[in-house]
């Protein structure tokens, strides 16, 4: 009912719904869960819902979280320029 | 080059970045936030002593006294990225590289949400960012509100906001849920608080502590009333559990229903709590990305928070010349996050140093504190977290035995 309308992944709106479906139907890992629908691959990079989505899996599979950290973090870890990502402030340049 | 870079000026960043610079380390510490203190500066709770905790003048005072030790502080810097090099890091942030040989991540913790039906809604935010508009920018995130989420955390912040003139209407549970879990379930939430409120900040926490050493909590909540008990005027429902977060355009209020001590819902107990806006305190995990960037073994502590990066008492990580301090190795209060930075910077300067006798007896000194500060912490999180912390401590010996044999072996 709800699940629908609740938004897990804000960035890319991936409900809960999507979720739970992607789960049962591939019974597959967070990871797995964000290629296949995008959640956790926004704009923030995951650092608002990666443990919900952690969570939410651990759950619907029957697990518990693994020592592994599963939605791997990938540089950059922050929204940034592609200024800043080429280097236009390397060397110690003044800004 | 930088002898040390730390990045983070929380507590544990600011206290590392102090021992270290008396030791005669060269050391720069960077923060992506305007203001200097970290987590430290939204903090303001009485103590059980009638003190009050007051974190912004805390900032102040170590931000002061890290600048007569002669650290170099800059804020607005993200790290966005690090990678290792023959002499030690490159740093990379929205700013620039930087380079230094040792560094330390003391990055605190993030919050966790619990997404519910209109949680997306312009108006609601987080516990944290409620304290940090309020606090920190003095600005009122609205004037009637609604916190879903009873812990430690939501108590504390409930109390600070009424403080700024906000009228609290209710502290409510999020509904029952694979991502709520044990939040939403009123016995497991009064046992929690039970659990934790031996040396809690206010008279109710405490009082029910103390009632929580002959009472079972199971028992207790059944006398609980569905209309909530008063915690400065602001009703705390364990009771009740927020559905939806309604409005069109902006938060209008929160649908709500009555639960069972167990969780279920009762029927036709729905009703509407107007507020324009809506904090969600869904808990805190170690803010670990960095860590996991450059190579760190994790371990899951669900007492710490999450994934924690392995580490020793000397706060020293898996990766040479790597160290970490404060919430990133385990979520606890700002008084523990001082005193590991204090040990961290102590640690790294008697690396730096060649372990130099007197160094090292300051930092048995120093993990000594840790210990006792821990034990007498006012705010725990969780409960268990010593035992916890000795798992953490005992992976890392395993690992460091591991990688002895694999070098042994090749
Ligand atoms: C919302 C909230 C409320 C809290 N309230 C209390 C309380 O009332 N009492 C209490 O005792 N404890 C409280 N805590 C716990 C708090 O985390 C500790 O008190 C303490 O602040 C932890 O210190 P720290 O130095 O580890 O991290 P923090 O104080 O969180 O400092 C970490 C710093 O690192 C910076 N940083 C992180 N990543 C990057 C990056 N990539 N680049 C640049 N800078 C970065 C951040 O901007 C931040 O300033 C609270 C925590 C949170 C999240």
């Amino acid at each position: 009912m709800s699940d629908e309308k609740t938004i897990i992944c804000r960035c890319e709106e991936v409900s809960l719904k999507t979720i739970n479906d992607t789960v049962y139907q591939y019974s597959c890992s967070s990871r797995e869960v964000k290629l296949r629908t995008r959640a956790g691959m926004g704009y923030c990079g995951g650092r608002t819902c990666r443990h919900v989505i952690d969570t939410i899996v651990a759950d619907l599979n029957q697990k518990v979280i693994t020592d592994d950290i599963q939605l791997s973090y990938r540089p950059p870890v922050r929204p940034i320029t592609f200024g800043a990502l080429g280097g236009v402030y390397h060397e110690n340049e003044s800004c | 080059m930088l002898n040390l870079l730390i990045i983070g000026a929380g507590p544990a960043g600011l206290k590392a970045a102090i021992a270290a610079a008396e030791q005669g380390l060269n050391v720069k510490v960077i923060d992506e936030f305007p203001k200097v203190g970290g987590r430290l500066l939204g903090q303001l709770h009485q103590e059980p002593n009638g003190e009050w905790w007051n974190g912004m003048e805390m900032g102040e005072k170590l931000h002061q006294k890290a600048i007569r030790a002669g650290v170099d502080i800059q804020c607005e810097v993200s790290v966005v990225d690090i990678s290792q090099s023959v002499s030690g890091w490159t740093v990379y942030t929205s700013q620039g590289m930087i380079e230094a040989r040792k560094l330390l991540l003391a990055t605190g913790a993030t919050e966790t949400p619990i997404p519910i039906p209109g949680w997306t809604l312009p108006g609601v935010m987080s516990i944290g960012a409620a304290q940090v508009m309020g606090n920190v920018h003095r600005v009122k995130p609205g004037n009637t509100c609604v916190i879903i989420g009873a812990n430690v955390l939501s108590m504390a912040i409930a109390n600070e906001l009424r403080l700024c003139g906000i009228k609290v209407k209710e502290i409510v549970l999020p509904a029952v849920g694979p991502i709520s879990k044990d939040a939403g379930i009123p016995e497991k939430v009064l046992a929690s608080l039970m659990k934790l409120t031996h040396l809690a900040p206010t008279v109710i926490l405490r009082q029910a502590g103390k009632l929580g050493k002959f009472i079972n909590p199971s028992f207790a909540i059944k006398y609980f009333p569905r209309r909530g008990i008063k915690l400065f005027g602001i009703p705390i429902r364990l009771k009740t559990a927020a559905v939806e977060i309604m409005g069109e355009d902006h938060v209008t209020g929160v649908q709500t229903v009555t639960i069972s001590s167990d969780g279920k819902v009762i029927p036709g107990s729905e009703k509407v709590t107007e507020a324009d806006f809506v904090c969600i305190a869904g808990g805190l995990a170690p803010m670990s990305e960095l860590a996991s960037i450059v190579g760190c073994s994790f371990k899951y502590v669900q007492e710490l928070g999450g994934h924690v990066p392995v580490h020793n008492e000397r706060m020293q990580t898996n990766v040479p010349n790597l160290f970490v301090a404060g919430n990133i190795t385990g979520v606890e209060s700002a008084k523990v996050a001082m005193a590991q930075g204090k040990v961290a910077g102590l640690a790294i300067a008697s690396e730096w140093k060649g372990k130099r006798q007197e160094i090292e007896l300051a930092l048995t000194t120093a993990m000594e504190e840790v210990r006792k500060t821990r034990a007498e912490a006012l705010i725990q999180f969780q409960p268990g977290i010593s035992e916890a912390r000795d798992t953490v401590y005992h992976q890392f010996t395993l690992d460091e035995l591991r990688m002895k044999q694999e070098v042994s072996v090749s």
